[in-house]
């Protein structure tokens, strides 16, 4: 740092800089809230490819120039300095905690949160002119700990370069970012693509054939139902009892049920009696011993399908229910076909997304209603040109994250 | 191992540190009784180290889904650093506070049980998961050990008593805090590129760590400004509770109610 810092360890009055710096802050703060109520709330519009560009490179060289030029004036010294510095970060961290709290989704327009854009904080203006500074100051202490270059400085560096390069990269790229949904049916191909965020139809440079879509569930479970209050009433052991044969499961004060039969894909008979079938279509169903208050019965539940109807029994006030197992895992077998002839057999399931053509495709989701007898897949195309050089950043923090924690234990072990 | 051996469990772990921490008394004479009084404290936590493996393999996942499942490691982790402080700094009233702070998380468990469910929704199922959530617990942990060691040094200060090495404590442990709270934070990142195709949205949760990560990020600046470090155990003490939003009180807020990240309720 440039200037000598002069606060003592005993400090009772504020250090030099940081009542500036904390009326600087709120300035930008309600500068931006007029910026905000002025154009009634519709936020920061940050320029497209190449304009976002242009602007960083504008923005660095800035920095670089005052840096370097300005140096020695105290003026810019306090611009890069730590009290500012520390006050960026708590009006970042407000402006957060504002956005933290208030729902993010859009509101009457009239109301105060639309207003002020509170409810859209993080494209807002308030926020985007804290940032900016933010950058500013952290860029000029950078340039600072950079020029000279001694490798003493390396963890700060790594540290403070890389959440820059993050920030400013991520900010900057957002309006390049494409996130797209991509509905396809069983046995189907389709390149069109749906911008939510725009409202707009777009044509990927590839189409998409799903070959079959599947689900597998974790095992069907049954639970007592409170009809009353909605809910499921909780088994003397905490289990969710998993229908298999065998299994009994006990609610205090109400009765149990075992288990004494299970199908996992069976359809009614003629005389209502389920029988096992091959293939898709079948159900599970289970036949129950019910034991409440000294009477025993014996039924079969299940949890019915498209084309089967749900089966419970009555117990008392509640109903004994067999719930569809979670899903476990979905996933898309597809054929990506691109518009230059290239072909590519994938499966996209959640957690692993496929790589084609500069884009990333993501096993979204699917019609929730028909459950596992969905024949439509839900997938996400996303687009994001600017990912490599925010990654730089995380991985310059990383590096630098590790220097520190080294750099820690053994200050510690001296301690 | 399922919910229903908790409370014994819980229990006899707690019973094995009230029993070492009152053996402390006799064990600054006696070499005997310090034996006795460490194995105590020590089965204590093994025995939840115990409980955690077998409700593992029971659940057949890692218990790290729900609240409960994080609030029991959790307790797991705590006590470790108020035995590893003594061992390291001879400092010996860290460990009760967290032996104390263990067994309240404990309590919320024993009163509160989870249901047992096997399932883990396909998002959870990467191989992110447990680095994820375990640095971030063991960030929680030291965190919540530099907040207690910081109000503990306050209330030196107001008896006059100050202590060097008490605050040297609460600040080591700050930014072992830190370093893996941003370990946590970037993990978690590059495994939402992965499962949810972005790796920042700003929801709820990812907004909350932010402001957490920012409250020490301001602390180790004021540390760099050279700031009398008596009032910054205040700050450790109270940039604790920005941390317990972000943990549970976010699932509580008007914010959260479309929150990819509220399974953790
Ligand atoms: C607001 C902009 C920032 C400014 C002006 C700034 C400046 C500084 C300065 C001058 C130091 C003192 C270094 C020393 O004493 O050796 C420092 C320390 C530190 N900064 Fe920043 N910083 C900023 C933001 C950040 C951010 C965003 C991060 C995290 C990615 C960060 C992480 C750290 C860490 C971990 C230290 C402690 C280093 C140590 O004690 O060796 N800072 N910062």
């Amino acid at each position: 740092m440039s200037v000598k810092e002069i606060t003592g360890t005993s400090g009772s009055e504020p250090a030099p800089g940081f009542r500036e710096s904390a009326v600087f802050t709120l300035t930008a703060v309600l500068l931006g809230l007029v910026i905000e109520l002025f154009s009634s709330g519709k936020g920061i519009d940050f320029p497209g490819w190449p304009f976002n560009l242009i602007f960083l490179i504008f923005f660095i060289t800035l920095i670089f120039a005052v840096g370097l030029l300005f140096r020695s004036r105290p003026f810019v010294a306090w611009l890069g300095g730590i009290p500012l510095g520390l006050s960026l970060i708590v009006g970042l961290a407000l402006l957060s905690l504002v956005g933290g709290v208030v729902p993010q989704e859009p509101m009457p327009p009239e109301s105060l949160a639309a207003v002020f854009r509170l409810n859209g904080m993080f494209s807002s203006w308030p926020f985007a002119l804290v940032t900016l500074l933010f950058l500013f100051n952290l860029g000029l202490s950078l340039v600072w700990r950079t020029i000279p270059f001694r490798l003493a400085n390396l963890q700060f560096m790594l540290f403070h370069g890389g959440f820059w390069i993050a920030l400013a990269c991520g900010l900057a790229g957002a309006t390049q970012l494409q996130r797209l949904a991509v509905p396809i049916y069983e046995g189907r191909e389709s390149n069109k693509a749906y911008d939510r965020k725009n409202e707009q139809l777009i044509a990927l440079p590839f189409s998409i054939y799903l070959k079959d879509f599947q689900i597998e569930q974790y095992v069907h479970q049954f639970s007592l139902y409170d009809p009353q209050r909605d809910r499921l009433v909780e088994t003397k052991s905490k289990l969710l009892p998993e229908v298999r044969k065998g299994v009994k499961a006990e609610w205090p004060g109400v009765g149990s049920v075992s288990v004494l039969d299970y199908l996992p894909h069976a359809l009614p008979g003629a005389d209502g009696v389920p029988v096992a079938v091959e293939g898709d279509d079948g159900v599970p169903f289970a036949r129950v011993r019910i034991e409440s208050g000294g009477k025993v019965g014996e039924r079969w539940i299940s949890s019915g399908g498209p084309k089967v109807k749900p089966r419970f029994v009555q117990l008392g006030d509640y109903f004994i229910v067999m719930l569809e197992g979670q899903p476990k895992a979905f996933r898309s077998e597809v054929t990506l076909i691109a518009d230059d002839g290239e072909r590519k057999t994938a499966t996209l399931e959640v957690n692993k997304p496929v790589d084609f053509k500069g884009w990333k495709l993501y096993q979204a989701s699917y019609d929730e209603k028909a459950g596992r007898w969905s024949t439509l897949s839900l997938v996400e195309a996303v687009r994001d040109p600017w990912l490599p050089a925010v990654y730089v950043g995380f991985f310059m923090i990383m590096a630098g994250n590790a220097l520190f924690f080294w750099k820690g234990i053994k200050k510690m072990e001296e301690a | 191992m399922t919910p229903v051996e908790f409370p014994s469990m819980a229990l006899a772990a707690v019973a094995c540190w009230s029993a070492g921490s009152a053996l402390q008394i006799p064990a600054r004479r006696s070499a005997i009784f310090n034996a006795f009084s460490w194995t105590l404290l020590i089965s204590g936590t093994l025995l939840l180290v115990w409980f955690l493996a077998s409700y593992w393999i029971a659940l057949e996942r890692p218990p790290l889904r729900t609240l409960g499942e994080t609030r029991l490691w959790y307790a797991t982790f705590i006590p470790v650093i108020g035995f590893i402080v003594e061992y390291r700094y001879k400092i010996r009233w860290l460990k009760y506070y967290c032996m104390g702070l263990s067994a309240v998380f404990l309590g919320i468990n024993a009163m509160h049980p989870d249901v047992f469910q096997k399932a883990l929704m396909p998002a959870l199922q990467s191989v992110w998961f447990v680095p994820h959530v375990v640095v971030y617990l063991v960030a929680y942990a030291l965190l919540a050990a530099s907040a207690v060691s910081g109000l503990h040094n306050v209330m030196l200060n107001f008896r006059n008593r100050r202590s060097e090495k008490g605050e040297s404590m609460s600040h080591y442990l700050a930014l072992l805090g830190f370093v893996l709270l941003t370990f946590g934070l970037i993990f978690g990142a590059l495994w939402a590129k992965e499962a949810w195709g972005h790796y920042w949205t700003w929801d709820p949760k990812e907004t909350w760590a932010f402001i957490s990560w920012l409250a020490y990020l301001g602390y180790l600046h004021l540390v760099a400004r050279k700031t009398d470090p008596r009032k910054l155990q205040w700050y450790l003490g109270l940039a604790f509770f920005v941390l317990l939003v972000c943990w549970f009180g976010v699932n509580y807020l008007p914010s959260a109610q479309n929150s990819v990240h509220s399974y953790s309720g």
